[in-house]
């Protein structure tokens, strides 16, 4: 056993006994471990305490940000229709790509020499910034002041579901814990009757990169993300078969402790306190999730706000739901709106088609949640983030060589736009700049692993010393990369 | 590229003497005292990845070579001459090692110091080392115990000062033995033919009768698939469906209910299909290694995720047999294990021939029948002779069998196949991992530290899987024993059984796990069955789980085994117990995977794919090992109790205690149908009263009836919920309101902790 579970298996067989001798059976409450439920749990043992510091629970530095909100555009949206504008890519438009952007370059669907597409929306600017914003964004220019463009975003992969799981889990296979399940690793959770790391998805279906994005990979599985639905129960199986009300419930969980208790008398193990204390955990569960996901008692301008319909799978709702969750100190709130692969082979895939509809989708209820946020004056310890997995090509794309029916871009890995909000970054910034047509990163790029970094920074919690060890080794979600982009800090 | 012909600490004899016993000083333990500081304080910078100075201290023939400052940081037999020693014990910041704030403390440096003055005196790694092969059995004084087993532990108790747990309750041993055994729980019928036969033999007979139970397959096919990274998907972001892969699953639990030698499964699985005349079976073996995952993603380069693919099956390999994680070797050397960079593409070689190569279609394929088919189409045959040999051709009979013969198809399965002897492909080493930059070809070996190949053998898959388990590897057998006892006992002797390497932990009883390894490959030549059978006629397993506060004190994690052990129950067996004690259990081994109950929502989550239909006519009741396993997207209870979802191989499930395990008990459909089942069974079959009603409900559950206080606190919750139902549905029978109460009750007894546990 490594020492970190041996560790916790101490102090939760500690704790445990410790309140068990105080509370007596029930009211083992306040109880919870892990990333799941909080972690605020005092531990008395001295081992642990010594131990903690290091390993646990404990941020290595004040933190900026208490919690995350994280807009993840599944597909990976069109900087170039959004937020990078480039006027020579207009005049270029038609022409054939330059040799020099092709040899040695590997791309998913552009074979041989594919033309280049100027931008497809018109662009303006606004706010005292002067940000460049397209038509297909107009509420979200009134919000332009209050966030940090990242324009020169890169990252190592290509293809969605790597790409996605590169920037959650910083590795692009499978196995990897995701970036939430590692600040709950590493901090705990602050609402002991809700998941600390919770995940709302969206849109076409769940991003490509499956599960695993919220998985907890070789971390103990009380820190996995746990996926909020919009339909059917909000947590699988939160609630009580029919006809069981919440009173029968109650009793059955007192018998079933009652019983534990019995049995804890008689074989002494301190593992079934620690699962007594579970059980009226779930109970309490039963009443917090419905409660925090139950939007119908937000007031009617809210509503209009964000242009929520109660009862609907839609990104609208789950920003709502994100800033409901963000109140109740839900750590890690990750957000996948699906359907932005916008190549151009079909209809939803066209530029002019899916993709206006996905920022139409997007622009009213993120620009709300930026607003509502503020006005309730946690904008200041919420960290947001906004991007897709990786950018789209300045050449139109060419599926087996011949120009796509739509217009559409290819998957690029080496630039693209995010942008951050929040938790301590600057705000009414723009961070690096791409070349002329919008291809690469000419100054202050930024890394995927850089982003983890910057993010776990804001956290209070140093990447290089977020580790677990797995397999003989120190693992971290950085890998051995990153470095905090501290210009963008506040 | 090899260096020095043995690595790792080959015990430096050369020509010097060193006197301990002039010294007046203890001999240094190089294992125990030397390597522990070496590998924690400075193997980051001087070991497999990093080599500051041109030092590494990782193989120690290195370690003796002067660094790039032309110093000698070890001098044996002169700790003052070593500059080691002078930057450890160095009080200038500048010179000190390790830097400042890491300082070794006093008691380091004088093990350093010493071990130095003695010579420096270097040995392998424990697991690098064969058993010896005539460990003697501890004699112990006082006649606790059964078997040999019993004397290891028996002896190390003493030592410690601690006495062996009292024999646990017969209701106890019985459900205990079949949940191990075979991962299921007895029935009230088996537990009174235990409990009242009177047999000394009693206690064999019944671990007899389970390790022949058809069910010992299924048990240990789940904990194999797991290794395997079995799944009936492709994995990666379309996960399309492997729709006839079951049957190598089907091939595993087979293959363990007919305790085919360990060392046959092995090479069967890694290379069944270069066997000389290889059949059916043994091709369908090498399933094994399909089980990698295959990128259907648009856009992505097949060469890419084949290499991906090989990689998996290398690391995969040497997770299992040899339990030393080498994936990060792919880019460096091992930090901390005696494995060199260029060594991992030497073993590489050996998987790097097969003609799979990534493509939409799963290729290569191979038409098989499962056994279950295999036995059909015999017995259809015979008749179908026996109508031919008597001229019933003709009759309905005879086309219907004839009709049933036509109608068994056989499955296209992922299998292995080697690619053809003139187009073999070449290796080359990628530069610190990177599969498009290429370094040195080179060809198929083992790695240095361990005993090379007999020459006899092929240098490829078949040679590799024979090195593993002839006998002379001396990680295999202790690896895999280990395995077993950690699914008995809760935790392995060594408890990283993922890790046997320097950075795994030691093992507990090191004595015990040679005697048990060289007993499993000599004496009883691999057999699984006989390997845990004699584990469970141990009295160290029949002890009571009881934890005394002096226990729980000097041994909380029970490593020492004065105590039965005492865990929550793996995910599969929670499903199958609920399964079993409602009646509700459907018995039928292999087949097509099944479908049981799920929320909508939960499988529709990729497109590309079919749907999630719920099977019926009993199997929706399978055991949970049958459940269509999808990679994106596995079954939800399944994840929640501690499942991986099968994309890599998983050594050890972390067992969790969470709320979300309590949610699905209480309230997942299959758990409430089950709870329904029971109190159906309860009313049938426990008697005219609520009370031997209960009774009955709760030895179902735990083979005992509830002592005067859990019966009382279970009336009282009958009969409170009964009032409750009765308040919310006035006009309803009494038959409805008992029925209802009877059913919440069955669902807490499902709820319970010792029913979740095993005890």
């Amino acid at each position: 056993m490594k020492i970190l579970e041996e560790l916790q298996q101490r102090h939760q067989s500690h704790i445990t006994r410790r309140h068990f001798l105080k509370d007596g059976t029930l009211g083992l409450g306040a109880i919870a471990f892990g990333g799941l439920l909080g972690c605020n749990a005092v531990a008395q043992d001295p081992v642990l305490e010594a131990a903690k510091v290091k390993l646990f629970n404990n941020p290595h530095f004040a933190p900026k940000a208490k919690r995350i909100i994280f807009l993840h555009m599944a597909g990976a949206p069109s900087q170039l229709e959004l937020f990078d504008y480039k006027p020579l890519l207009q005049e270029l438009n038609g022409k054939p790509c330059p040799d020099s952007l092709l040899k040695g370059k590997r791309f998913a669907f552009i074979r041989g020499v594919p033309d280049m597409l100027g931008p497809q929306f018109n662009f303006n600017q606004y706010g005292e910034t002067r940000s460049w914003v397209s038509d297909l964004l107009p509420k979200f220019t009134e919000v332009v002041d209050d966030v940090a463009f990242l324009k020169a975003v890169h990252t190592d992969e290509f293809n969605h579901a790597p790409a996605q799981l590169f920037m959650h889990t910083g590795s692009p296979r499978i196995g990897r814990p995701g970036m939430g399940s590692w600040i709950t690793y590493g901090l705990g959770s602050e609402n002991k009757n809700l998941p600390g790391f919770v995940v709302l998805v969206s849109g076409q279906s769940i991003p490509s990169g499956g599960k695993s994005l919220w998985g907890s990979g070789f971390l103990p599985s009380e820190y996995q993300g746990v996926e909020l639905r919009s339909k059917g129960d909000p947590i699988l199986y939160v609630n009580n078969p029919e006809g069981v009300t919440r009173d029968i419930r109650k009793n059955a969980i007192n018998t079933i402790n009652k019983i534990n208790q019995q049995e804890y008398d008689e074989i002494g193990d301190p593992e079934i306190l620690s699962r007594m204390a579970q059980y009226e955990l779930a109970f309490r569960m039963q009443m917090t999730v419905p409660e925090a996901t139950n939007m119908k008692e937000e007031p009617d301008y809210i509503h209009e706000m964000y242009g929520t319909k109660p009862g609907e799978v839609s990104f609208a709702n789950n920003c709502l739901l994100a800033r409901r969750l963000a109140e109740r100190d839900v750590r890690f709130i990750q957000l996948y709106h699906r359907g932005w692969d916008s190549h151009g082979s079909s209809q939803f895939e066209n530029l002019h088609g899916g993709f206006k509809e996905r920022c139409n989708e997007i622009d009213q209820p993120m620009t709300a949640l930026i607003k509502d946020l503020k006005q309730r004056g946690m904008l200041e310890d919420t960290l947001v983030v906004w991007g897709g997995e990786f950018g789209r090509t300045p050449m139109q794309e060419n599926r087996q060589g011949v120009t796509n029916r739509f217009k559409g871009r290819d998957h690029h890995s080496e630039a693209f736009t995010m942008w951050m909000t929040g938790g301590g970054i600057k705000t009414g910034l723009t961070y690096g700049e791409t070349d002329e047509i919008g291809y690469a990163g000419i100054k202050d790029r930024v890394h995927i692993h850089d982003l983890q970094a910057t993010i776990l920074h804001q956290m209070g919690l140093n990447h290089e010393k977020l580790t677990h060890q797995f397999q003989g080794r120190n693992f971290r979600l950085t890998d051995v990369h990153g470095h905090v982009v501290k210009d963008i800090l506040a | 590229m090899k260096l020095i012909s043995r690595t790792w600490m080959v015990a430096i004899c050369a020509g010097f003497i060193f006197l301990s016993s002039c010294s007046g000083k203890k001999e240094i333990d190089f294992n125990a005292q030397v390597r522990p500081i070496l590998n924690n304080n400075c193997l980051g910078c001087h070991g497999g990845v990093k080599k500051q100075s041109d030092l590494s201290f990782l193989f120690m023939e290195e370690a003796l070579l002067p660094a790039k400052s032309g110093k000698r940081a070890i001098v044996p037999g002169d700790a003052n001459g070593s500059e080691l020693i002078r930057r450890v014990m160095s009080l200038d910041p500048e010179v000190v090692m390790p830097p400042e704030d890491h300082r070794l403390n006093d008691q380091e440096v004088s093990i350093l110091r010493d071990w130095i003055d003695q010579g420096a005196k270097s040995e392998e790694h424990w697991v690098y080392i064969a058993p010896d092969p005539n460990i003697e059995v501890p004699q112990v004084e006082g006649d606790w115990g059964s078997n040999e087993i019993d004397k290891f532990v028996f002896a190390k108790l003493q030592q410690e000062g601690l006495s062996p747990s009292e024999v646990a309750e017969k209701t106890t041993l019985v459900r205990r033995l079949s949940l191990d055994l075979i991962g299921l729980p007895p029935t009230i019928e088996e537990t009174n033919q235990f409990v009242t036969d009177n047999d000394p033999a009693a206690y064999e007979k019944l671990v007899d009768r389970l390790l022949n139970s058809k069910h010992f397959g299924e048990r240990w096919a789940a904990v194999w698939l797991d290794l395997a990274r079995y799944a009936d998907s492709k994995g990666y972001q379309k996960d399309r469906l492997r729709k006839e892969i079951w049957r190598y699953r089907d091939w595993v639990i087979a293959s363990f209910n007919k305790d085919m030698p360990f060392d046959q499964f092995t090479i069967e699985q890694l290379a069944g299909d270069l066997l000389p005349n290889a059949t059916d079976d043994q091709i369908l073996s090498t399933a094994f290694h399909r089980n990698t995952m295959t990128n259907d993603e648009g856009g992505t380069d097949d060469e890419e995720f084949r290499v991906a693919a090989v990689i998996d099956r290398l690391n995969t390999s040497f997770e299992i047999w040899q339990g030393t994680t080498i994936g990060c070797v792919q880019c460096h050397s091992h930090p901390f294990d005696p494995i060199r960079h260029e060594e991992f593409y030497e073993l590489y070689a050996f998987f790097n021939n097969t003609t799979d190569h990534d493509d939409g279609r799963d290729s290569p394929l191979r038409e098989l029948y499962s056994p279950d088919q295999l036995k059909k189409r015999q017995s259809l045959e015979q008749k179908l002779q026996s109508y031919q040999q008597s001229g019933d051709t003709v009759t309905l009979e005879y086309k219907n069998k004839l009709e049933a013969f036509l109608d068994i198809k056989p499955g296209m399965v992922q299998v292995m196949e080697e690619m053809p002897a003139d187009s073999s492909r070449e290796t080359k080493i990628f530069i610190r991992g990177n599969w498009l930059m290429h370094g040195d070809v080179v060809q198929p070996d083992t790695p240095e530290h361990l005993p090379p190949m007999s020459d006899s053998y092929p240098k490829n898959r078949l040679g590799f899987a024979k090195w593993l388990v002839d006998g002379n590897n001396p990680v295999t057998a202790r690896v895999i024993v280990n395995r077993f006892w950690e699914q008995i006992f809760g935790s392995g002797l060594v408890v990283t059984v993922e890790d046997v390497g320097t950075q795994g932990q030691k093992p507990s009883h090191p004595e015990l796990l040679d005697w048990l390894s060289n007993q499993f490959v000599k004496e009883h030549k691999w057999s699984v069955k006989s390997l845990l059978k004699n584990i469970v006629m141990s009295s160290t397993y029949r002890q009571s789980s009881k934890v005394t506060p002096e226990l729980l004190e000097k041994d909380p994690a029970n490593s020492l085994l004065a105590r039965g052990s005492r865990y929550r129950l793996s995910a599969e067996v929670i499903r199958d117990q609920a399964l079993v004690i409602s009646g509700l259990f459907s018995p039928k081994l292999y087949g097509p995977s099944v479908m049981p109950f799920q929320p909508d929502g939960v499988w529709n989550v990729i497109r590309h794919v079919d749907r999630w239909e719920l099977d019926t006519l009993g199997d929706q009741h399978r055991r949970a090992l049958y459940t269509f396993w999808r990679r994106v997207s596995p079954y939800p209870s399944m994840l929640t109790f501690d499942a991986p979802s099968r994309e890599l191989c998983v050594s050890r499930r972390i067992r969790t205690n969470t709320p979300l395990q309590a949610l699905v008990t209480l309230n997942d459909p299959v758990f409430v149908e089950a709870s329904e089942a029971l109190a159906e069974r309860m009313v049938q079959e426990g008697g005219e009263t609520t009370a031997s009603q209960i009774q009955y409900g709760f030895k179902r559950a735990l083979m005992r009836p509830p002592n005067e206080a859990r019966l009382k606190y279970l009336l009282e919750f009958y009969e409170s919920t009964k009032e409750k139902y009765r308040a919310a549905n006035s006009d309803a029978e009494e038959a409805f309101l008992e029925r209802q109460a009877m059913i919440n009750v069955a669902n807490v007894l499902l709820n319970l902790d010792e029913v979740v546990m095993k005890g």
